[in-house]
């Protein structure tokens, strides 16, 4: 008799995942095909959605001025910030896990952690009373005899200064976790060798967490392509990026088509650029990947 | 030298994460009629206003109910999957862990918008109404929790020593007492923790519910940014702190189950 086991066997314990994978299918699956589905059909302004299998909605995002800006723009204030999380946080992170394990440490990393979860509404409220003209700042600057209007509400700069530091923790808790499985004894044979402290990093660290600054610039760069509530409460209504856009076509406009083929546009810039990022990195660093 | 300067980084950048949130907390006792510095004086004012308005009271506990709804959900529908996927033998397990773990992956506002266009399609289709009601706000809600649920029990159910539970079976144990006796106390850490990020993560969400909230129907964070577009009040401020306290409670309560930081 072949050994093959029965059906029933190979399925071993499989039921109880069931439940949990038709909630995701229905739940997000199901949706994520219809929307691409939506993305070909037609708007009409009177039945809202017309059945239909045209590129209209793509060619018309690619072909208008101001959506091909509204990505540039996204695309560009993502790159930014992304980069500038991680030139912050690499450092933090790696002073993090070299710290002491303790309460003091816990507590340390309770104020990275903390912020991370404290949602984007209210991290975005506090740095509009920061960036504000009769603001924190403002005023911190009037006092050393700076003054006169900011000008960082409603700006590019502001939109970027709130986003770094909405993202910062997220960047910081990815690099750090790949800090912590790095031997000090490493640092220590370079430093005994000669090496300098930037030598060391640059030459013996930094390969090494090379997987974990991947892994940290695409959660960041993600989560900025999608960022709603900085661009719309800081950036005000004159500055569009996507996440916004996508809002506004889908439920103000209520052109559901361009909503949609708006949405697979971002989806797809995002994995995009992400996974030729990753590809880019691994080619051109192929021996410090792991 | 070196210690001194990574020292002095750690603190700039944290502050420039954790100093807005401080000075929110702050300026939500300044008797300023607008959130504007330096304070006039100081007042619990704000908090009175805040807790009488509807759309932030009202906001707090439908985001409670959702959340808590949300969690009980991705509970249900979690722990069971993570033991299947843990301890069965079945083909396709990495990609049922992928797809379980995805809507973690896929933007909140994509994923916020398929829904509400799905939901209005499906109304369109049967007449039943998802989309502004509290079940639409519930199943969006569930798919933000369900990961957290996964991800903290597949790791409590994978570093677990499952001798204990043979042991106990030798010993003559019928296998729901191992399950109640063994079993669940042991990855009770990570159930409890997987719960709580659950419940955190949903209750903060906004991008997700920002389609998906009906007239009469806000969540809290929904709530702060409509207030928002048209006020700038240290009101604000007291909702903030009020959330603040929130979350950082119940994450001193996680702690206690997990170190925080391994669940990213």
């Amino acid at each position: 008799m072949p050994s093959s086991p029965p059906p029933a066997a190979r399925l071993r314990g499989s039921g109880p995942v069931l439940p949990a994978v038709l909630f995701v299918l229905a739940g997000m699956i199901a949706p994520l095909a219809l929307m691409l589905r939506t993305s070909f059909d037609r708007f009409d302004p009177e039945t809202l959605i017309v059945s239909a299998l045209t590129l209209d909605n793509y060619l018309r995002f690619f072909e208008t001025p101001f959506f091909r800006e509204v990505l540039g723009r996204t695309i560009a204030i993502s790159a930014l910030s992304t980069a500038i999380c991680l030139i912050l946080g690499l450092p933090v992170a790696y002073y993090l896990a070299r710290f002491p394990t303790g309460a003091a440490k816990s507590r340390l990393l309770m104020l990275i952690l903390v912020p991370l979860l404290i949602g984007n509404a209210v991290r975005t409220s506090a740095w509009m009373l920061i960036l504000n003209d009769h603001g924190v700042l403002a005023a911190g600057l009037a006092r050393l005899g700076i003054s006169g209007p900011l000008g960082l509400m409603y700006s590019a700069s502001g939109v970027m200064i709130a986003l770094v530091s909405v993202l910062l923790p997220f960047m910081i808790i990815t690099l750090n976790s790949v800090f912590e499985g790095i031997e000090t004894t490493l640092e220590e044979a370079a430093g005994s060798l000669g090496a300098s402290h930037l030598t060391t990093m640059r030459r013996v660290v930094l390969p090494l967490t090379l997987p974990g600054v991947l892994a940290g610039c695409v959660l960041c760069f993600t989560l900025s392509m999608n960022a709603y509530a900085t661009p719309v409460l800081i950036g005000g209504p004159k500055f569009h990026m996507m996440a916004p856009t996508v809002y506004q076509q889908i439920t103000e406009a209520m052109n559901w088509p361009f909503g949609s083929a708006l949405a697979f546009v971002l989806m797809g810039m995002t994995l995009g650029l992400t996974v030729g990022l990753t590809l880019a990195v691994q080619r051109r660093y192929r021996r410090w990947m792991a | 030298m070196i210690r001194f300067t990574y020292a002095a980084i750690a603190t700039i950048v944290i502050g420039f994460i954790v100093l807005p949130l401080v000075l929110i907390v702050w300026m939500s006792f300044f008797s300023n009629p607008i959130l504007s510095f330096p304070p006039e004086g100081y007042t619990l004012d704000w908090y009175r206003r805040a807790w009488s308005m509807s759309d932030f009271r009202g906001g707090f506990f439908t985001s409670l109910q959702i959340s808590l709804c949300a969690t009980v959900l991705a509970l249900v529908l979690g722990i069971p999957a993570s033991m299947a996927l843990v301890r069965g033998s079945f083909p396709g397990r990495d990609t049922i862990t992928t797809l379980l773990m995805a809507p973690m992956l896929v933007p909140a506002i994509v994923g916020g918008s398929a829904l509400f266009v799905f939901y209005l399609e499906v109304e369109l289709l049967s007449g039943v109404q998802v989309a502004g009601r509290l079940a639409g706000l519930i199943i969006a809600h569930g798919l933000i929790a369900l990961p957290w649920v996964v991800k903290l029990v597949t790791t409590a159910l994978t570093g677990m020593n499952q001798s204990v539970e043979e042991a106990a079976a030798s010993l003559g144990a019928p296998a729901r007492v191992v399950f109640l006796r063994i079993t669940v106390p042991m990855i009770w850490p990570g159930v409890v923790a997987g719960g709580l990020f659950a419940f955190v993560n949903s209750f903060i969400d906004l991008e997700k519910s920002l389609f998906l909230v009906g007239p009469g129907r806000t969540t809290l964070q929904i709530a702060l940014i409509n207030y928002l577009e048209w006020n700038f009040d240290p009101t604000i401020g007291a909702v903030a702190t009020a959330q603040i306290t929130f979350v950082t409670l119940l994450l001193l309560v996680t702690s206690r189950y997990v170190k925080l930081h391994r669940a990213f």
